[in-house]
């Protein structure tokens, strides 16, 4: 006799979606400094990581995470994004993390299945 | 337990990828870095990105994200992960540079279930 509330778990909640996504970054990056040849294991891991977690949650949604490393060198890096989507339900998240020599930025889009 | 529907159903990232770098091209095509004007320029990819692919007409919904980078040596690594129906939503990616940027534009298209 369980009547099922749909409207309760199908919201993006960002806080919690920060949180899964810093402890990526700092686990996999940390303090280490920028390093061409570990980058790609980095990206990788980051996203990977992020998105088992996120899965986890169990929530009807389906992901996107996008993580892009970034070398401090005074380069100008400038990215923008554009959803065609519902929202009402559907949302995303960034999360900028950086150490001395690195800069990471890391996107979530959640869509309601 | 297939059924082919044939026309609208999966992502075609063919053509998404030729309608993205028209509006790279027409929109940064020949011009240098400049850190006054690039704020203007990703958000113009963007929307222009995402109303060529709007009007295609097809039931999806679709996010499409552009980063731009000054050439100055330094190191720029990207990564996507996504967790969907890979047989019907899909993505595509265009790199595009000239003497000045790098620019990378990721569009991904998620079906909607009607």
């Amino acid at each position: 006799m369980d009547e099922f509330q749909s409207g309760e778990e199908i919201v993006f909640v960002v806080d919690d979606i920060n949180t899964i996504v810093k402890d990526a970054v700092e686990t996999t990056i940390g303090n280490n400094n920028y390093q061409q040849s570990r980058i790609h294991q980095w990206t990788s891991s980051v996203v990977e990581t992020s998105l088992n977690q996120l899965s986890k949650l169990g929530k009807p949604f389906k992901y996107i995470v996008t993580c892009i490393i970034l070398q401090k060198n005074g380069a100008g890096l400038h990215t923008a994004s554009s959803c065609f989507w519902d929202s009402t339900m559907d949302g995303s998240c960034i999360v900028r993390w950086e150490n001395k020599t690195t800069l990471c930025v890391v996107n979530v889009f959640g869509l309601a299945v | 337990m297939e059924e082919y529907s044939g026309d609208e159903v999966s992502f075609n990232s063919d053509e998404a990828s030729v309608s993205v770098k028209e509006c790279i091209e027409n929109i940064i095509g020949g011009v240098d870095y400049n850190q006054n004007k690039v704020n203007q320029w990703t958000a113009s990819i963007v929307e222009h990105s995402l109303t060529q692919l709007v009007k295609q007409g097809r039931p999806f919904k679709f996010i499409v994200n552009c980063a731009i980078m000054q050439k100055s040596g330094a190191g720029l690594h990207t990564a996507n992960s996504c967790y969907w129906d890979t047989a019907t939503d899909g993505s595509c990616t265009v790199r595009w540079e000239n003497r000045t940027m790098y620019c990378v534009v990721s569009v991904f298209a998620v079906a909607v279930t009607l």
